[in-house]
């Protein structure tokens, strides 16, 4: 389509030989790129003047958090173990759901055509939906509090690492699974005995790696009421009280550094 | 006793990959199945334990009408057979105790097999089995750690293990070099002699099939065209066999066998 | 004792590993459950959920097609616009940033410094960025544009520093031998390497950020989230089950062509 619009050019080397050089796409790319950002940059009331006007607000605001106010330290704890408690049980759940529907995912172990596509349609879905609307969902149905948040993470998880082990299991080696199916094993036994060992440490690699995101997101599910920790946040930057904030940034920081580590330390483990 | 009478199998795509095959073939015997690829080798040792569907005919191995098995009882007929495989199939992240063990899984209870957490009744069949490919001080390694003639004499453990009547080996030594083959075709040899299993094994290389079967068949194009002792085959035989392809089929083993040496 | 009875006496015992990291978790599940409170699920739970089942399954689809500026397109097209234009803010932002966090190019305390400046961006929730920007500019979609742009500098700038790292600088050593500039350098010999790689990693971020952009009207920072949210706080299901189902499938539709467009790209 594009080389008819845009015929290749001609060029003649000295010696008389023709080449033809196809027409570079970027100059194109730029121009409808460059379109994009315009466009988007109306639409959203993009303006540099107030941005360079105003920004300072932003960095007062980061100031004001400096230093953060250690008093408020007291208050932090339990919404923070909260907090770490809904991402720790939605990701042991979720993962724990995450691996059967995996499996129902996987063509190459499901011969039910009907289910694999079932399956993969469900966690794709699930995984379009963001976490903080589905935790808002939950509000309604579990009512406030972190069983509200918990359930987002847990479905957040299902759709994440479902879809990275399936496609996983889907590239296993099937060798192993024919040599059990041959020797008398139904095809789940075959599975748990030549898949799940190939699969299992990226399985559990993805299931940290998964919890190690599923922190942070923890964190803002207080602002729709789904428990933790983004309740106080919400509450401080609504008070202006911005050195509590500080405080909560910088606790939430370590955290997160430190669950990081502790992940990593696994995971590097498992390779 | 394994008995082909009139077997024919049709892929769903419409190709005919056996056309009625009539064979005995009796327990404790050492059978080597030749031909050019796509012959229908592998077909032919794959309707022994139902892996692939006969279309038509009737395949008894020891009087059990194979087509007629279903679900449970497929699997308890084919806990029987063995099978080894050109790649091996093992499960190479793990050790090679538990890819021998694997071959005791089906009888356990449930629990032992949702966690893996074998007797240690089975772990001594299991080393035993080990022992008799003479693999038994490698028991606790990593499976990829191993050279391809140690994890194929693994997949011998494992079928071992299983205590089975029938091995079906399809290109078990393809993947190896002709030193490590000849000690991996040693195995198979005192196994058939000393344990009475039936050996029935795909083979490209007509020379170590010659050497180490009691009987050849040959195949071409689905149809059975030789069906005797090893010291019957002859040069026009094999021509017959392998449709006129043969001096090339040699001078191509004859090749690789001087570039190893 | 024979030689199989010392073989399985010689097998290697890592229950005591297993058990214990076992045991951790558990104990950290049946921690974590203590945050739980499974008495808050109400007698009217289940008939709530039946009726977000019903409102999601039959959508308002007159909120859904028309063409006005509360219509689900319009909405739409504006999450769209913050999303992408979010990128290209913090596309723009994470370059400095990446090339000063890696360590072949920068010294080691200013890449240690950077990465750490990269953690603190990373871990701050993009709400709260939004929340601060609109003291800036004041509610609306351009708030939401800086929102996702910052939120996009962290991962953006780690995976850029990868691609830096990454460099294969045998070619500059040959473009030196040519007499080549600094500049030269830098333009025929590290951008070619550098460019497809941050374009796919921009416009896989591309991707997160729709979804970013769809919750930011939480705070009012533009988007298809607050009139989401107002829809659920009013109980109106159906407006709900629209508003969804054309972010789904907005977000399905982006994602095809993002994942076609990257292919294309890492094959060249």
């Amino acid at each position: 389509m594009f080389d008819k619009l845009f015929p290749p050019k001609k060029i003649v080397l000295p010696g008389g030989k023709i080449v033809l050089q196809k027409r570079s796409r970027t100059p194109l790319v730029v121009l409808i790129l460059a379109a994009c950002t315009v466009l988007s940059a109306q639409f959203t009331g993009f303006s540099f003047p107030m941005l360079f006007k105003r920004i300072h607000e932003f960095f007062t605001i980061i100031l004001k958090m400096i230093p953060p106010d250690w008093s408020s330290l007291s208050d932090i704890w339990s919404p923070l173990l909260d907090t770490i408690k809904m991402s720790l049980l939605g990701s042991i759940i979720g993962a724990l759901i995450a691996l059967p529907v995996a499996v129902a995912a996987s063509s190459n172990i499901v011969q039910s055509r009907i289910i694999v596509i079932l399956s993969k349609a469900v966690l794709s879905l699930l995984r379009t939906l963001p976490t903080l609307v589905s935790a808002l969902i939950a509000t309604f149905v579990f009512g406030l509090g972190s069983m509200a948040g918990t359930v987002a993470i847990m479905l957040f998880t299902i759709s994440y690492v479902g879809k990275l082990v399936y496609e996983q299991i889907e590239n296993v080696d099937m060798g192993a699974f024919e040599a059990m199916e041959s020797l008398g094993m139904t095809r789940l036994e075959a599975f748990r005995f030549a898949v799940l060992p190939q699969v299992l440490p990226g399985y559990i690699s993805t299931s940290l790696y998964c919890f190690e995101g599923n922190v942070r997101y923890a964190a803002i599910l207080g602002l729709v009421g789904a428990g933790g920790i983004g309740l106080l946040i919400n509450e401080g930057l609504g008070w202006r009280d911005y050195p509590a904030v500080g405080m909560i940034i910088l606790v939430l920081i370590v955290t997160v550094y430190i669950i990081e580590r502790i992940s990593e330390h696994f995971r590097k483990k498992l390779i | 006793m394994i008995q082909f009478m009139n077997v024919t199998k049709t892929y769903t795509n419409g190709t005919t990959a056996l056309n009625n095959i009539n064979l005995e073939i009796k327990q404790g015997e050492f059978v080597a199945v030749i031909g050019l690829s796509g012959a229908g080798k592998s077909t032919l040792i794959r309707c022994i334990n139902r892996i692939h569907d006969i279309s038509s005919g009737t395949l008894l191995v020891d009087d059990v009408d194979v087509s007629k098995l279903k679900g449970k009882h497929i699997r308890k007929f084919r806990r029987r057979i063995g099978m080894i495989f050109q790649s091996f199939n093992l499960v190479t992240r793990t050790t090679v105790i538990n890819n021998v063990l694997v071959s005791l899984v089906p009888g356990l209870p449930l629990w032992r097999k949702l966690t893996g957490i074998f007797q240690k009744e089975h772990k001594i069949i299991a080393l035993e089995a080990l022992d008799k490919v003479g693999i038994l001080d490698k028991a606790f390694v990593r499976v990829d750690q191993l050279s391809g003639g140690q994890q194929q004499r693994v997949a011998l453990a494992r079928t071992l293990a299983q205590n089975p009547d029938i091995i079906l080996a399809d290109e078990p030594i393809a993947s190896l070099d002709p030193v490590t083959a000849r000690i991996v075709m040693d195995d198979f040899k005192k196994i058939n002699k000393d344990m009475n299993i039936s050996v029935i094994m795909n083979i490209h290389h007509v020379e170590i099939a010659l050497e180490y079967a009691d009987r050849i068949i040959g195949i071409r194009k689905g149809e059975v065209v030789f069906d005797g002792e090893t010291s019957q085959v002859t040069q026009e035989i094999l021509e017959d066999i392998y449709g006129g392809k043969w001096e090339a089929e040699k001078a191509a083993m004859e090749e690789q066998a001087a570039y190893v040496r | 004792m024979n030689s199989i009875e010392q073989q399985l006496a010689a097998a290697p015992r890592n229950k005591l590993y297993l058990g214990t990291i076992a045991a951790i978790v558990a104990a950290l599940f049946v921690w974590s459950m203590t945050a739980v409170n499974f008495n808050q699920i109400e007698q009217n739970s289940l008939k709530i959920a039946k009726n977000i089942v019903y409102g999601l399954t039959h959508p308002d689809t007159q909120l859904l097609f028309n063409v006005s500026k509360q219509s689900v397109l319009y909405l739409l097209l504006e999450t769209v616009a913050i999303a992408f234009l979010g990128t290209i803010v913090g596309a723009v932002l994470a370059v400095p940033l990446a090339f000063l966090a890696a360590s072949n190019i920068v010294p080691k305390p200013v890449s240690w410094l950077t990465r750490l400046l990269l953690i603190i961006i990373r871990t701050v929730p993009s709400l709260v960025y939004g929340l601060m920007l609109i003291r800036v500019t004041g509610p609306g979609a351009f708030a939401g544009v800086l929102t996702v742009g910052i939120t996009s500098i962290g991962m953006l700038a780690k995976l850029y520093v990868d691609a830096i790292e990454e460099l294969d600088t045998r070619v500059l050593e040959s473009m030196t031998s040519v007499g080549c500039t600094t500049f030269e350098k830098i333009r025929f010999g590290i951008i070619p390497q550098l460019l497809s790689i941050f374009l796919s990693v921009m416009i896989y971020r591309f991707d997160m950020n729709m979804r970013e952009a769809s919750v930011l009207g939480l705070v009012s920072a533009g988007g298809i989230g607050a009139p989401l949210i107002f829809a659920m706080r009013s109980y109106k299901w159906d407006q709900v089950g629209s508003i969804l189902i054309g972010l789904v499938v907005l977000i399905l539709i982006i994602e095809f062509f993002s994942n076609k467009v990257r292919a294309k790209l890492v094959r060249g």
